[in-house]
């Protein structure tokens, strides 16, 4: 149950890499790490999942939690490499209409 | 005349000579092995915490009487950081000295009376109190 | 109290006096019971460690100094050991003190949720409700409206415990101040979602399947607020299909639709809703399949609507060795002639 985040800067935007679980026990680092990036108001941030194999609905909350923090500093959230367990639970929730999936990079698995 | 005695905290040695002073007097004023080394350890959890958390602060041993009964009075103060939240310290669980890992709840159980006044950035005042039975 | 303490003492130092005689097994279990007597009558370590260095002293002449001065560390260092153990004690009565206030705070809870028996000829209905731990985050209703139509739902906070027990009860009140009785999907979804929009922290959000019958037609209305999809059965193809409508989650936008969908109720045919602690479930590690949900109901179609549930609840419960990790909910409802 560990999960590892890692966070590289670039010009206009941060990238947040997740790998493990995201669930009860992990959202409270995860939650840490978005919502200082999310509040920055000059770069847009992106959350590569492509090492993400189970999120449960708390772990859902956070990106809701940081959805609600990036459209409050006028800038945008990213979600990209989601597998599709993960991916069924963005659509299963609706959530895939108010957060901007991009679905190029992993649908396999 | 009553027997008072102050110990200056500044340093692990005053811990040490406030627990010297306060065994000698509990011995002198007749508790029982158990009973001197519960006082001891009392100072010595309220010297450290004044040397660990205030720098430094003073202990004042005295005998008291009251009703006919006999006991020990100590009083530990420090012009420290003081403590915002007395409830909270007071918990057991929410351990301030590196100690016995006892702290203040832990002197609370040692000694029988214990009365504590604390202002933030003033410093802090505790008095404890054990009676002779 | 010091009675107590002198027979304590005369006890002791039989023990001791006889264990020095024989070293017989029989005196050491005689300790290890009187260990038991002394917690229950509060004496602390350092106590005990008096109490035998007084007994030893009493009972054997001229200990040598060093034996008697080495008991001042130990008494020291039991000191630390007596206030250890009595925090443990209040801890445990504070533990005790909680989990009373819980099972309080858990009944309440139950109270919300309803109680009353259905009494619809065309309708066979069933549900369970079971929380991970004290408390739920789940939450389910079912009422008959003015014109006499039955509304079901379910709903789950995220998370589970406390705060998702707090969040449940706000969709309860939320649900008792709609004030058009004659229940539309849609429009019960949408003004719910204004009030936990309003009430509910940035990173929660509450899923919920709102349906109603009306059984003078036998149609099925249902909308789904990001809510795990159920199932529909039709007993003429005797197959299973998911249960879904468009939704987002209640609690992320002020504004949202809901998609009605309707369906047609032959005898026979009944729809499934469930939270996700149902389809979350893991068993042997490893998450159930909704496959398998649909198995264990396809085994039970003879039984009646609350035995299917129940059963199907017990047996995940069993697979998963009485641990659930969640919340668990499953309601059927079914038309039955």
């Amino acid at each position: 149950m560990n999960l590892d985040i890692q966070v590289s800067e670039h010009e206009n935007k941060n990238v947040a890499q997740v790998s493990g679980e995201v669930d009860v026990y992990t959202a409270t680092k995860l939650k840490e790490t978005l919502t200082p990036l999310a509040e920055q108001e000059d770069k847009e941030l992106v959350v590569d999942l492509s090492g993400v194999d189970y999120i449960d609905s708390t772990g859902l909350g956070i990106f809701i939690g940081a959805l609600k923090a990036s459209e409050k500093s006028g800038t945008s959230l990213t979600l990209t490499g989601l597998n599709s367990r993960v991916k069924r639970l963005f659509e299963i929730t609706g959530l895939h209409e108010v957060i901007d999936i991009d679905s190029t990079k992993r649908e396999e698995a | 005349m009553q027997v008072q005695t102050h110990v200056d905290i500044n340093s692990e040695w005053g811990i040490v000579a406030a627990r010297q002073a306060g065994r000698k007097l509990a011995r002198e004023i007749g508790f029982g092995s158990v009973d001197q080394a519960r006082i001891t350890t009392a100072i010595s959890e309220l010297a450290r915490n004044i040397y660990l958390y205030a720098n430094q602060g003073q202990i004042k041993i005295e005998e008291v009487s009251a009703g006919g009964k006999q006991g020990m009075k100590i009083i530990a103060s420090d012009e420290g950081p003081g403590i915002k939240d007395l409830r909270r310290v007071m918990e057991d669980g929410f351990t301030t000295s590196g100690g016995l890992g006892a702290g203040l709840p832990g002197v609370k159980r040692l000694m029988d009376d214990f009365s504590i006044e604390s202002e933030v950035e003033q410093g802090t005042v505790i008095t404890a109190v054990k009676w002779l039975r | 109290m010091e009675d107590m303490k002198v027979s304590m003492y005369q006890l002791y130092k039989d023990m001791l006096t006889s264990y020095l005689e024989d070293k017989s097994e029989h005196a050491l279990y005689h300790a290890q019971q009187f260990s038991k007597q002394m917690m229950e009558q509060d004496m602390s370590p350092e106590e005990t460690v008096s109490m035998h260095l007084s007994v030893f002293q009493d009972i054997a002449d001229d200990l040598p100094e060093e034996v008697t001065d080495s008991f001042d560390l130990l008494l020291e260092v039991m000191i630390g050991y007596g206030l250890a153990y009595r925090e443990h004690q209040s801890l445990r009565d504070r533990q005790q003190e909680l989990e009373s206030e819980l099972n309080v705070a858990a009944h309440m809870q139950r109270t919300l949720l309803p109680n009353k028996k259905i009494e619809i000829d065309a309708l066979d209905f069933g549900v369970v409700s079971v929380p991970a731990g004290k408390m739920s985050g789940d939450y389910y209703h079912y009422d008959i409206d003015d014109r006499g139509n039955f509304a079901v739902a379910v709903a789950d906070v995220i998370g589970k415990g406390v705060p998702a027990a707090m969040s449940m009860s706000m969709i309860k009140y939320a649900m008792d101040t709609l004030t058009d009785k004659q229940m539309q999907p849609s429009v019960v979804l949408e003004s719910l979602n204004r009030v936990v929009e309003r009430n509910i922290d940035d990173d929660m959000f509450i899923t919920m399947m709102y349906g109603v019958y009306h059984p003078d037609d036998h149609y099925f209305y249902f909308s789904s607020a990001g809510h795990e999809p159920g199932f529909f059965y039709t007993a003429k193809d005797d197959t299973f299909v998911s249960l879904e409508a468009k939704g987002l989650v209640l609690g992320v936008s002020p504004k949202v639709r809901y998609e009605e969908q309707k369906l047609k109720l032959d005898p026979g045919d009944f729809v499934v809703f469930l939270s996700d602690g149902v389809t979350e479930s893991r068993v042997n590690g490893e998450f159930i399949e909704r496959e398998q949900i649909v198995d264990m109901i396809r085994e039970r179609l003879h039984m009646d609507s609350q035995e299917i549930v129940n059963e199907i609840y017990e047996q995940l419960e069993k697979a998963q060795e009485f641990q659930l990790r969640d919340d668990f909910t499953l309601m059927i409802l079914r038309r039955k002639v």
